[in-house]
């Protein structure tokens, strides 16, 4: 008897991946356990293991395609075994860009609409909607039915309604599902429920020759994955918060003494070999610990403190950029920070990181002292209200009992969301850091 | 940087409210004109000198057609220079806003005749600007066909009609369009014996055949003499010659002291240098897509020039959805609900659909009619025929189109145009309440005839 193998949920708050590589191809024979494919969350690469062995009879869903979890990909059993009844009813896209098959022959305006009761047409979704879903679209004239779900296995969910543009009173008593608006205010008109393209006269106008502007060859890298990600993310960090960045500096000759003296004798003692960076978060998390206003949400009608701080490290990988979290750092010694970062940026950079790894943290740090910068201004990792950007750490002047001394100083970035906090308690909280980075053989004592 | 960040070129009711609107929203904004006044054609010598003029004419009328509502007058007369010169009063009032709007809204005003010399530079005589964005709102004129004796002087275009001094005696207007049968209402209620002559079998050929048909009988007890069905020959000191379509048809000469030739409008798509930047132009209109935009980026098209749909309040519209598009806005051109109007009187007004374009199109409908004279405003106000026709789709019953002759329909077309936006079924019809006594019951009346 064959089996199905689903998509594995990846996490909570994954809906769904996109399969990147199928490892196996139909006709292998395969072991429980072994990769089958690769799929790509949006955060993480993760391998899918096969869940019994056998024959890899069929794949169902190709590369590249986005599948909801909780899906068939594939059927593992005996060699010529039939698989149909297996395969899922709708093979890709998944009710998106497809269309119902009595438009085929174009013309889709004129084609005259098929008299069959709304209720009869709906297909798109086949996992159902939640009933917070199907009231919302009740009340924002949304056919609940044609819109492709991006819940569990499909379901449609009170997001994809909010989504979605409302229907005009003809569109909802038009069978189709289309769902973009062409009509006034972007609603769905009865012809965009039927139509393949928009009816107006539809011969495309014809592009100028591209006009060779910049000489020499030119490479194209299509935005997608991880990349397309960051972009939506910072675009949206940029666009929704108002970001003040604050500078200062910390003195860092005891931190470095602390750090030299803890590299020198760490395998003697049996500890991990604590970086800078492994300090810093260390010091970040007991001040923050004192400042909970910024170990904050910003959530647009509320602002919302964490009891337990969870600190986002950013991690510069070969895929892009990525922010593993380190768990309840208030409560974790210097040590086991230091052991938990250096498995995450581990895991990160051979993108192994699980989408869980990758979500939840409540203030984020990010370090490029390694590249020698000294100041910027960290982007915010919404909906979180502050973000702490660690630059290098250079000689800078003070003036002391014996004239001018130049002491070894970190440099600090912090940059907040203004609409939560304001600069002063901002300010405050980079001086208890300060304070904290300062005296960090001090603060481990506590 | 350049010079504006949108220069718009003519200043009608597309290109001067685009303007508007661009400066609005904080864009620098350029307007080129090469006209004495701002307003196009449309304030110049189109929809409002044409529209006091009516006025004029149906007041004349009313005072000399009262006995019907118990009122009689003598000693009534028409006075054409006092007509004149209220026209030019509500013209120069319109003027003096435009130019005022210019000034709120930090609009430079250039006058002259602007050329594209780069996709962001327009040449207007001694002087080059550059701007992000260029918007080309040139308008259209008077076709001109090629009859022989067109060149008389006793011949006149829509505009120069406008500038007539003294009232003709028989009157000649080639075309049965719009404008032609503005103009014959105007004519004809002031006594001027009218004739218009139709190469078409029926007059106003894009609207509802029935109520063109109205219409015609309605304009025919005014005096007006139509001949459809002829092919205008030439013109000649005192007459128009034309010859009739149908076979066997005989020559007629129809005599004329004045002919008035208004058979269609052409795009001023010519000495812009649209070939040079390689701007598409098709039979002389530039070829936009729904955003107004042409084939050159930055480069965009309003109005009359691209030919789409040449009236005032389209350009109007699409200037708008280029200015949004400018600015970044999702916005987009739909043309099912543009309401047009023919200002005779009694007034014509369809929006959307008609049962002829239904049929050609394949889409399935049923229509409704409701006869004015089952409606109590219309009764106790105005006289004559009308009626008011909905075209509703027969599986969805969307409201597709309406058209309808008689009285004031011109001020109901809007909410027409609103409802077949929104693509309201009778069901959300039926739930509206309709002022009464109004001529707008006669939808409602007429959607109520389906169960």
């Amino acid at each position: 008897m064959a089996s199905v193998v689903l998509l594995p949920k990846q996490g909570n708050s994954v809906e769904s991946c996109i399969i990147k590589a199928w490892l196996k191809k139909a006709g292998d024979t395969v072991k429980e356990g072994d990769g089958l494919c690769e799929v790509e969350t949006d955060k993480a690469t993760v391998e899918v293991p096969a869940p019994a062995s056998g024959v890899l009879l069929a794949i169902f869903r190709p590369e590249g395609d986005d599948v909801p979890v909780q899906t068939s990909i594939a059927a593992i059993g005996n060699a010529g075994e039939d698989v149909s009844s297996l395969a899922p009813a709708s093979t890709s896209g998944e009710g998106r860009g497809e269309r119902s098959g009595d438009s085929a022959a174009g013309a889709a305006v004129s084609a005259p609409v098929a008299a069959v009761p709304v209720a009869a047409v709906a297909t798109a979704s086949d996992a159902g909607s939640s009933p917070r879903a199907r009231a919302l679209a009740t009340e924002r004239g949304v056919d609940v039915n044609a819109l492709a779900g991006t819940g569990p296995n499909g379901l449609v969910v009170e997001a994809d309604v909010r989504n979605a543009p409302a229907l005009t009173p003809a569109a909802k008593a038009t069978a189709g599902t289309g769902t973009v608006g062409t009509g006034i205010g972007g609603r769905v008109t009865a012809a965009d429920r039927t139509a393949a393209a928009p009816a107006a006269e539809s011969r495309p106008l014809t592009p100028l020759p591209s006009p060779a502007s910049v000489p020499g060859s030119v490479t194209e890298n299509p935005v997608k994955g991880i990349r397309k990600i960051i972009a939506e993310r910072m675009r949206q960090s940029l666009t929704s918060s108002a970001q003040l960045t604050l500078h200062a500096t910390a003195k860092a000759a005891t931190l470095q003494a602390w750090r030299a003296k803890a590299k020198d004798k760490a395998e003697l003692l049996g500890l991990p070999a604590v970086t800078v960076n492994d300090l810093v978060l260390f010091a970040v998390a007991r001040t923050l610990a004192k400042h909970p206003a910024l170990n904050a949400y910003w959530q647009g009608d509320k602002i919302v403190q964490h009891g337990s701080v969870h600190l986002g490290m950013a991690v510069d990988t070969e895929r892009g950029l990525l922010v593993p979290v380190v768990r309840d750092c208030h409560a974790k010694t210097l040590a086991q920070i230091s052991t938990d970062a250096r498995a995450l940026a581990k895991a990160a950079q051979a993108g192994k990181a699980g989408p869980d790894q990758l979500s939840g943290s409540t203030f984020s740090v990010t370090n490029v002292g390694a590249l020698g910068i000294e100041y910027f201004t960290p982007v915010l990792n919404t909906p979180e209200v502050a973000i702490l950007g660690v630059g290098a750490i250079g000689l800078k002047p003070y003036e002391g009992k014996n004239g001018v001394e130049f002491i070894p100083s970190m440099h600090l970035s912090l940059t907040i969301d203004h609409q939560a906090l304001d600069g002063a308690p901002a300010a405050r909280f980079l001086q208890a850091l300060i304070q904290a980075i300062e005296n960090i053989d001090v603060l481990l004592a506590a | 940087m350049p010079d504006f960040d949108l220069i718009v070129i003519g200043a009608g009711p597309g290109g001067y409210v685009a303007a508007e609107r661009a400066g609005a929203a904080g864009l620098k904004v350029a307007l080129i004109e090469r006209e004495e006044h701002l307003g196009g054609v449309c304030l110049n010598w189109g929809c409002v000198p044409t529209k006091t003029l009516l006025a004029s004419s149906k007041t004349y009328y009313t005072a000399t057609h009262g006995e019907a509502y118990g009122v009689t007058a003598e000693g009534v007369k028409f006075h054409l220079d006092k007509a004149m010169a209220r026209k030019k009063q509500v013209q120069d009032g319109l003027r003096t806003g435009i130019k005022g709007l210019m000034k709120k809204f930090k609009v430079e005003v250039i006058r002259g005749s602007a050329t594209l010399t780069a996709k962001d530079t327009v040449q207007v005589g001694d002087r080059t600007i550059t701007a992000k964005n260029i918007l080309i709102a040139t308008g259209s004129r008077p076709a001109k066909p090629p009859i022989p004796g067109i060149d008389l002087k006793h011949v006149v275009d829509s505009t120069g009609i406008l500038d007539v001094s003294v009232l003709p005696k028989q009157l000649a207007i080639v075309g049965g369009g719009v404008i032609g049968l503005e103009f014959a209402c105007f004519f004809a209620q002031v006594g001027v014996q009218v004739h218009v002559i139709e190469f078409l079998a029926e007059i106003a050929p894009s609207i509802d055949a029935e109520v063109a048909k109205t219409l015609r009988g309605e304009l025919e007890t005014k005096g007006v003499k139509f001949h459809l069905g002829h092919k205008v020959l030439k013109i000649e000191a005192d007459a128009v010659v034309a010859q009739g379509t149908a076979p066997g048809a005989a020559e007629a000469r129809i005599p004329a002291d004045l002919v008035l030739v208004c058979t269609g409008r052409v795009p001023n798509s010519e000495g812009l240098g649209l070939e040079k930047l390689g701007i598409e132009v098709r039979r002389g209109a530039i070829a936009i897509d729904e955003q107004c935009r042409t084939n050159v980026p930055g480069i965009y098209a309003i109005g009359d020039v691209n030919a789409k749909s040449m009236l005032a309040h389209t350009a109007s519209r699409q200037g708008e959805v280029a200015v949004n598009t400018i600015l970044g806005q999702t916005d987009r051109m739909r043309y099912r609900a543009i309401p047009g109007v023919i200002y005779t009187s009694p007034e014509v007004a369809a929006v959307g659909l008609t049962e002829a374009q239904a049929a050609a199109d394949g889409i399935p409908v049923e229509v409704v009619k409701w006869p004015f004279a089952a409606n109590g405003r219309f009764l106790a106000e105005y006289s004559g025929k009308g009626f008011l026709k909905a075209v509703l789709h027969k599986q969805t019953h969307a409201l597709l189109g309406v058209h309808a002759v008689g009285g004031p329909v011109s001020e109901m077309s809007f909410g027409w145009a609103a409802m077949i936006e929104a693509e309201f079924t009778v069901k959300e019809i039926k739930e509206l309440v309709f002022p009464h006594p109004t001529v707008n019951e006669a939808l409602r009346d007429a959607v109520f005839t389906m169960h």
